[in-house]
């Protein structure tokens, strides 16, 4: 920090310091206003609503109450709707690294001239739209889809199959579609952070391709391994517009739909904020654990 | 010794990645000039039939302007409160700094759905009606980290002694930004932009609990494909398609930014 340094031994007067902190506040304030006031508000807000009652039709008292987190604790729908939807997150996640890694490796270690380019295309998927991958699943996997089409037309089905859409494997397929350029981008990105050199004296110290892979490479792509994993994780957790889209008829397919069903539908938003503050401590027990994880490979 | 031939499994694992990656897009893209309304093969025939379906229908015409407006206002407002919070944290050193830093990149960490969430609270408390606006407000607070991300590594790695050696040359502060540093971080800011404006073309999760009367176009396309499909469906995600990748002009130096 030259400048700051320097800036810090002009500031010896008071008059040139208060205008420095005078100018560091202007310069954030509409960012703090933004981020404080449509993310942090709402954020207390919903805290205070999760803890009133619903009146019914999206009426709220403002009594103190833990019945909205004991009910939604307690209730066996809740919690096989929790354990559905977080399992499928770890699920989608363990695939996009399984998928990502392999493509990764590839990338940083093999591609020279071609790197930029297959880290572009990468970019460009993740970047196109979201929902049109979704949609584009949906004329795949759907009744009228192409794959259904193809097996009617082969004589293997005479009716379409409703098996393939509808359930959790078009989720699980969606989910690893649009997440998995973002689980390629973050490991190729730790593994170009290490040195070659590291990895040329593995090999000089007699070191097979295996063992440098697994005693070397390995350990240092985890943070971008758990780093990739807890990004989609919660990330599928908590897409309700898949499950809307992909996942059958009733919209109780996941977590997330039911939130947003609590509180667009049945017009009781405690009980929406309760789940979600269910799901957020939920988030962050998993980005305290990728912290820890990640302070201990420090070690 | 001989070489054995080995078969390259990582070239042909990410081969079938990048097939899996892009195959659906492709897919639909195709099927936007299918001839016929069946969305399987075999294909049959090029037309424009269904752009122009799409081009007369009022209702994605001006879901298409709504995404534009928000779009623009949103990236208006992101680059200029996304660069000034960045050359703060960049330019001077104060206390909390680093937690300031993470402050303003919590919004990326958390799910759409809570946040859409957490703002139709907050509005429907305050009665603020639902409109374009309310959506802006929510696009704002969704893009402005990835800026805020690529503005302030750009101007890490930013001279700042430049701008004092400007400043002894006889500048002012302003011609200093407009003539040093602007050019300097410009490009990258001009990446953040687009990258900002695709991320808002295609938002869902916050809008739909943010929107009021007029829809934008992805809304459009989700409440459309949950009621029939046909490859009007097709034509519409196309055009939502090249919106998003106006980014494409900006993604090279996106891409060079972050792996700095």
């Amino acid at each position: 920090m030259p400048a700051a340094s320097t800036a810090a031994a002009l500031g010896g007067n008071r008059s040139a310091r208060r205008r420095r902190r005078l100018t560091i506040v202007v310069l954030l304030a509409p960012a703090l206003v933004i981020v404080g006031g449509a993310l942090l508000i709402p954020t207390l807000n919903l805290l205070v609503q999760s803890f009133a009652q619903s009146l019914g039709y999206g009426q709220i008292g403002y009594d103190f109450t833990l019945s909205n987190y004991t009910s939604v604790l307690t209730d066996p729908l809740y919690r096989s709707l929790a354990m559905r939807s977080f399992g499928l997150g770890a699920v989608t996640g363990v695939a996009c690294l399984v998928l990502a890694y392999p493509v990764a490796f590839y990338v940083s270690f093999r591609l020279r001239r071609g790197r930029n380019l297959a880290l572009y295309l990468v970019v460009l998927s993740l970047f196109a739209s979201y929902l049109v991958r979704l949609y584009a699943w949906y004329t795949v996997l759907g009744t009228r889809g192409m794959i259904n089409g193809a097996l009617m037309s082969l004589g293997i089905v005479d009716q379409p199959i409703s098996i393939i859409l509808f359930n959790r494997f078009s989720l699980f397929i969606a989910f690893v579609n649009i997440f998995l350029p973002f689980s390629i981008l973050m490991l190729t990105s730790t593994m170009q952070n290490i040195p070659r050199e590291i990895i040329d004296s593995a090999h000089d110290l007699g070191a097979g391709p295996v063992k440098t892979f697994t005693r070397v490479v390995l350990p240092l792509t985890m943070t971008g391994l758990i780093g990739a994993f807890a990004y989609t994780f919660i990330l599928t957790s908590g897409d309700y517009i898949t499950p809307a889209l992909l996942g059958g008829a009733s919209a109780n397919t996941a977590l997330a739909n039911t939130i947003t069903d609590q509180l667009l539908t049945q017009g009781n938003p405690p009980t929406g904020a309760a789940i979600s503050f269910v799901m957020l401590v939920v988030f962050f027990v998993v980005y305290y654990l990728v912290g820890q994880l990640e302070r201990f490979k420090g070690i | 010794m001989r070489r054995r031939f080995r078969i390259p499994w990582l070239l042909i694992i990410t081969i079938l990645v990048f097939v899996f990656l892009f195959a659906p897009i492709l897919l639909v893209v195709l099927f936007s000039f299918n001839k016929t309304a069946s969305l399987t093969f075999p294909f049959h025939g090029f037309t424009l039939r269904w752009y122009r379906e799409v081009l007369s229908s009022p209702t994605f015409i001006s879901s298409i302007w709504a995404s534009v407006r928000v779009g623009l206002i949103t990236v208006a407002l992101t680059v200029v409160i996304g660069t000034l919070a960045a050359l703060a944290v960049t330019r001077y050193s104060f206390p909390g700094r680093r937690a300031l830093r993470t402050f303003l990149l919590l919004p990326a960490a958390l799910p759409g759905l809570f946040m859409g969430m957490a703002l139709l609270s907050v509005f429907s408390v305050a009665q603020v009606r639902l409109s374009l606006w309310t959506v802006t407000a929510g696009h704002l607070v969704y893009v402005l980290p990835y800026f805020f991300l690529v503005a302030s590594t750009r101007l890490d790695r930013f001279d700042f002694l430049l701008e004092e050696s400007a400043r002894d040359l006889g500048a002012g502060p302003w011609t200093t930004l407009r003539r040093v540093t602007l050019p300097i971080i410009g490009p990258s800011l001009i990446a953040g932009a687009l990258v900002a404006f695709s991320l808002s073309w295609d938002e869902v999760m916050i809008t739909y609990f943010t929107i009021g009367n007029e829809n934008t176009l992805p809304l459009v396309i989700y409440s459309t494909v949950k009621q029939s499909i046909d490859p009007s469906v097709n034509a519409v995600s196309t055009l939502l398609l090249l919106g998003s990748l106006i980014f494409l002009v900006g993604a090279r130096r996106f891409v060079a930014d972050l792996q700095q």
